[in-house]
């Protein structure tokens, strides 16, 4: 891909972290009824609306995690790569640096994919 | 990582002396600041993110489990992870987290203005002493803004953890 699109895309993941991520925080942090802080409420099990367990099983709030791991990955991965080409900016050492980064990245993606999808099955 | 990628000794030292660039921004202005903490803010909250692909991995059983787990497997494997987690370290981690990803999300809203030209004004002939014209007061506002919400997502989290503004 070229650089103006890569950056293109960089812009549009970071609006999607925004998006997605606005609404992991809310299911976060935004909890209620609070037993004790907000914390203590929010890292509970199961059993209030938006603890850990009630966010997985909802398929809109899971697919929409989905879509924040699919962002971050993306938009951190290249960020580490745009810090890289900054200091080599060598073409042979940028191809090296782009091939570990894909890697990591898809092991990222597919241990987060198996996370959602165990969680969202636990009944 | 790079720094092996780079075999001549000449490029090595250039290496080592742009990251000294990179990260030293005393002296060149506001903007030079803004440009270190948003490296900085990137790389830490990347490792952040691993660390938290890895932690929520934890709470259905880790690296090993790749098929359905009973409620109670996971609920016993989530406790613990738990437990490892309740940690002071990792709350005042947790804190500067949210300081380094209010800034980032913030200043990188800037960066994308700047990038199509809002908030730059019109061209103008360069005049001494050279005030660069990519930092205007508009961009220096949203730069104090992104601070500013690093600050209140420190407190925010100061709040969550421990409930003290109510």
């Amino acid at each position: 891909m070229r650089e103006r699109n890569i950056m293109l895309l960089h812009y549009a993941t970071g609006l999607g972290i925004l998006v997605f991520g606005a609404v992991h925080v809310f299911v976060v942090f935004f909890t209620y009824p609070l037993q004790g802080t907000i914390w203590e409420t929010t890292l509970k099990f199961d059993n209030i609306p938006f603890a850990i367990l009630p966010v997985y099983r909802n398929a809109i709030l899971a697919a929409s995690l989905w879509g924040l791991l699919l962002c971050t990955t993306i938009h951190s991965m290249n960020g580490l790569r745009v810090i890289f080409l900054e200091l080599l900016g060598e073409r042979a050492a940028m191809r090296v640096v782009s091939r570990v980064l894909y890697l990591v990245g898809a092991i990222i993606m597919i241990y987060g994919t198996r996370t959602i999808i165990v969680a969202n099955m636990i009944t | 990582m790079g720094l092996f990628l780079v075999h001549n000794e000449r490029t090595r030292a250039s290496v080592i002396q742009s990251l000294k660039v990179m990260l030293y921004p005393a002296k060149y202005g506001l903007e030079r600041w803004s440009y270190v903490l948003q490296r900085i803010s990137g790389v830490v909250v990347s490792l952040y993110f691993i660390a938290h692909v890895v932690e929520t991995g934890n709470f259905v059983g880790g690296p090993t489990v790749w098929g359905p787990v009973s409620y109670e497997a996971a609920k016993r494997s989530y406790e613990a992870a738990e437990a490892l987690l309740k940690n002071p370290v990792f709350d005042i981690g947790l804190g500067i987290i949210g300081f380094l990803v209010a800034f980032h999300t913030f200043n990188g809203i800037r960066l994308i203005l700047a990038h199509f030209g809002v908030t730059l004004g019109k061209p103008s002939r360069p005049e001494p002493p050279y005030l660069p014209a990519s930092f205007s007061n508009k961009q220096r506002a949203i730069f104090w803004l992104s601070i500013a919400a690093g600050v209140f997502a420190i407190l925010y989290t100061i709040d969550s953890l421990m409930g003290v503004f109510r």
